[in-house]
């Protein structure tokens, strides 16, 4: 008898164990077929423009005028949009959200880590929307009543939301990069008379700079991805800003803004989804630099 | 007579050790500085938002139905639905992603396969949430006619989530000491057995600390919902609407409508109430998951 | 607990003189009530079992400790004249006086030459000239330019295990220290790099103080003038190392040396 409890055991645990890998492995397929899918659909959608409506690609990346309604579909503008609130938002944030990177990695005592760090989480966590309702009732108005912007709206406000918005991002993927960097490089430095800052800025940072390129490549890329907190407060007029305080509008704006009321079939509508695959297909450069950037540390 | 050994010493001298020594002090107070920064403007958001929204918030604000045209509408209905999606998300995405992330963590060898699940996985995590909106669009309401309709948000959400939720699962993985697998596996145990008996329970306080962070997300979720589950609720006296295939606005996505498309003359006001209970049901998930995993983490090793 | 001051003799001058050093890891007494002289121009060699408290010891000769929070430091260090561990001593400045190599090699992620110049470019030295000629003059000193000199711009990481701890050496040669802390350097290496790094020892202490951890009782008869040896955070013994390796006056010295501890 109980011979045969032991011989019967492994088969029956061993049938699980395939079950158990076919149905985990299936998961992963999900995820596989969903980005498959997204990819194909969005190719689709976002080709008609000109597969069907037989607009010249040259038009839509680099005409200036939106008027689908006369077939000449611009995207530029937004495109110089997203381009210039991305690069205001990296400008700011990046340097201080790597400088609180540091701050975590070799400055701040454990205590004051732990109190510190939740609040970080808690900005990750706040939605978009409430970023963006931030800008409207409090930095607009902050911005039309000090810098003499007839609204407030424009790319200097987008650009200042967008900031605070990547700096969660940086500060943990930078932190990372930091604390990667082996104690024996840090003790070289200062047992050769380095102060703590001068082995920071030439042994750490240097050291860490495949981790740091991460780091701001991931934050430019939930940058220019952002849509809700920055229609909000850019304006949303297509039109290249003359400067900061000037409105104007950005990929994603441009799809929030129209998206509600392009009738199926249409110039717009095409455009608009034209627009979202051109995001996708930044968003899938990024992380190829990503892996790039990682494999040249190896 | 040390002098005369080391002719060639050179010495740091007095100014340029001030100036070093300046330097790092101003790096220091700049670094703390930043840091500081932060906590000052994460308490000054919850501070404004507080007494932006206070005023607002009633019972009846709470409970009653927005309104179209006219003032004094509620977001009875958005809560229930941000909820209602949010539960609904997880049950599709809690499986899904954390079977992917046991595959990959503990069963998947370098390979192509692995390499193609991971990239993946990354370029989902990295698209942006409207891009994944359009894609609902496409395929939940036009494709498959579902028009908007929570099941459609709830979907896209989903996609939208999985990366983040299997990055949590692989890292609470990984932090399980080896040990215990081969412990068990060197019992007799099967690699699956050794997962569900021994990694996964002790795994649990971190999974459940990523769960909560990642569920209030998705309750903050806006741009992926606007196209998929809309800017409506069903109209009707009753706040819970439990159509899987009903429109449902979330309260994210109230808070964006009433702003840029709303026609409401207290559209400041239900704008302000609703950031508000954004941001305490967001604050109650960032403290609850602490708590919870703290709590969770000293019962699994304390007891 | 033992004092025994190798200052007797009259021809050397003590360079580091350690009185009554105490170490502790939170509660832990790491290394208690030490005292050592150690004169100038000589190897003094820490020995010990592992975990006796000689790298605890020799991290607190150049302030090392400072950099690790839980680690407290009482008792006093005097270099020359100054005591190391007072109150307004910067100890960065110190840190440019007592050199430290340490027990796997540590290059930075930069070219050779780089590597090299860190320390003068740190202590405010720009001129290019300058910067080559110390530069050569390390390498040459560390026995390390012949095999780099056509390389210099290469990335140090690309070297061996024994030219990385050259090159490390030469590092701390570039900054002209009075003291060079050695924290068993040789342990990462294989023989033939290990006897390169003490023929190169054998040549520092002509112009340098060498302290130098080491876990092997061979290495330490090979290279050292004076010998100090740890047991469980106590300086048991410290004499000239014939001294100590044929007549030891302490009992558990003598039970080291003779293999009866691990």
């Amino acid at each position: 008898m109980y011979g045969l409890v032991i011989a019967t055991r492994p088969s029956r645990a061993s049938l699980n164990e395939s079950v158990a890998k076919a149905v985990l492995l299936s998961a992963c397929i999900v995820v596989v077929a969903a980005m498959g899918a997204l990819l194909f659909y969005l190719a689709i959608e976002g080709t008609r423009l000109i597969f069907a409506d037989h607009i010249n690609p040259f038009v839509f990346l680099f005409h200036t005028t939106f008027d689908p309604d006369s077939r000449e579909p611009g995207a530029f503008v937004f495109i110089a949009g997203s381009i210039f609130v991305t690069l205001f938002a990296i400008c700011v944030g990046g340097p201080f959200g790597v400088a609180v990177g540091i701050f975590f990695s070799e400055l701040a005592p454990p205590r004051v880590s732990a109190l510190i760090k939740p609040a970080i989480e808690v900005l990750v966590g706040i939605p978009s929307v409430v970023y963006g309702w931030l800008g409207l009732t409090l930095l607009a108005p902050l911005v039309r009543t000090y810098l003499g912007s007839q609204t407030g709206f424009g790319l200097l406000t987008a650009g200042v939301v967008l900031s605070v918005m990547i700096l969660p991002t940086v500060i943990s993927l930078s932190e990372d990069a930091l604390a990667a960097v082996q104690t024996p490089l840090k003790e070289g430095s200062m047992a050769l008379g380095a102060t703590r800052w001068q082995t920071i800025y030439r042994v750490i940072l240097p050291a860490a700079r495949s981790g740091l390129t991460v780091a701001v490549i991931l934050g430019i890329a939930r940058a220019i991805g952002e849509a809700l907190a920055v229609q909000m407060v850019i304006g949303n007029s297509a039109v290249l800003p003359r400067g900061l305080l000037n409105p104007t509008a950005t990929l994603t704006t441009e799809i929030v803004t129209d998206m509600g009321s392009a009738q199926p079939g249409t110039i717009l509508q095409h455009a608009l989804f034209s627009m979202a695959f051109l995001l996708l297909l930044i968003a899938m450069a990024l992380i190829v630099f990503v892996r790039v950037a990682l494999r040249r540390q190896v | 007579m040390t002098a005369a050994a080391h002719p060639a010493r050179f010495r740091t001298s007095q100014s340029i050790a001030a100036q070093r020594r300046f330097a790092d002090r101003l790096a220091t107070v700049i670094l703390w500085g930043c840091a500081l920064a932060i906590v000052v403007l994460l308490a000054f958001f919850v501070g404004y938002i507080l007494y932006l929204g206070l005023p607002t918030i009633s019972w009846h604000f709470l409970t009653a139905p927005p309104s179209e045209v006219e003032a004094g509408g509620g977001i009875g209905p958005e809560i229930f639905n941000s909820f209602y999606i949010l539960i609904l998300t997880l049950i599709f995405t809690v499986p899904t992603a954390m079977a992917a992330g046991i595959f990959l963590q503990e069963y998947a060898r370098p390979g192509v396969f692995t390499t193609t699940v991971q990239f993946c996985a990354e370029s989902l995590a990295t698209i942006p949430s409207i891009v994944m909106g359009l894609f609902g669009l496409i395929v939940f309401v036009s494709l498959l006619r579902w028009h908007f309709s929570a099941i459609g948000g709830a979907l896209t959400l989903t996609i939208l989530n999985l990366p983040a939720l299997m990055r949590v699962t692989q890292e609470a993985l990984s932090s399980v000491p080896n040990a215990f697998r081969e412990g068990s596996m060197a019992l007799g145990a099967t690699r699956w057995q050794t997962i569900v008996r021994v990694v996964l329970p002790s795994a649990i306080p971190p999974l459940t600390t990523g769960v909560i962070l990642i569920a209030g997300r998705i309750f903050g979720e806006t741009a992926a919902l606007i196209y998929t589950a809309g800017v409506s609720v069903s109209p009707g006296k009753s706040a819970f609407d439990w159509g899987l295939f009903h429109p449902a606005e979330t309260l994210s996505v109230h808070l964006w409508y009433t702003h840029s498309e709303g026609l409401i003359p207290d559209g400041a006001q239900v704008g302000n109430g609703t950031a508000l209970v954004l941001l305490v049901v967001v604050l109650l998930f960032n403290f609850s998951a602490r708590i919870l995993g703290r709590w969770l983490s000293r019962r699994l090793t304390g007891a | 607990m033992i004092s025994a001051s190798p200052t007797e003799r009259t021809s050397q001058s003590s360079k580091l003189r350690v009185e009554d050093l105490n170490v502790y890891y939170g509660d832990f007494h790491a290394i208690k009530h030490a005292n050592l002289v150690v004169p100038e121009n000589i190897v003094t060699a820490l020995i010990g079992p592992s975990g006796c408290g000689k790298s605890t010891f020799i991290r607190a000769l150049n302030r090392m400790h400072d950099l690790t929070p839980g680690v407290r430091v009482e008792g006093t260090v005097v270099l020359d004249e100054t005591n190391i561990y007072e109150a307004d001593l910067d100890p960065v400045t110190l840190r440019h006086r007592i050199g430290m190599v340490f027990q796997r090699p540590n290059p930075f992620p930069k070219s050779i030459y780089e590597n090299v110049v860190y320390g003068p470019k740190i202590h405010g030295l720009r001129s290019r000239k300058s910067l080559l000629e110390i530069a050569e003059r390390s390498l040459r000193n560390a026995a390390l330019w012949d095999e780099v000199k056509d390389r210099l711009h290469q990335s140090a990481l690309g070297l061996s295990g024994g030219q990385q701890q050259r090159l490390c050496i030469a590092r701390v040669l570039a900054v002209e220290p009075e003291v060079i802390l050695m924290d068993e350097p040789a342990s990462a290496l294989d023989p033939i790099a290990t006897s390169k790094i003490e023929d190169l020892i054998g040549e520092l202490k002509k112009t340098y103080t060498v302290v130098i951890v080491t876990h092997s009782m061979q290495q330490a008869a090979r290279i050292s003038d004076y010998t100090a040896f740890f047991l469980l955070g106590d300086l048991v013994e410290v004499g000239k190392t014939s001294d100590i390796f044929t007549k030891p006056k302490d009992k558990r010295t003598e039970d080291y040396i003779t293999g009866r501890y691990g």
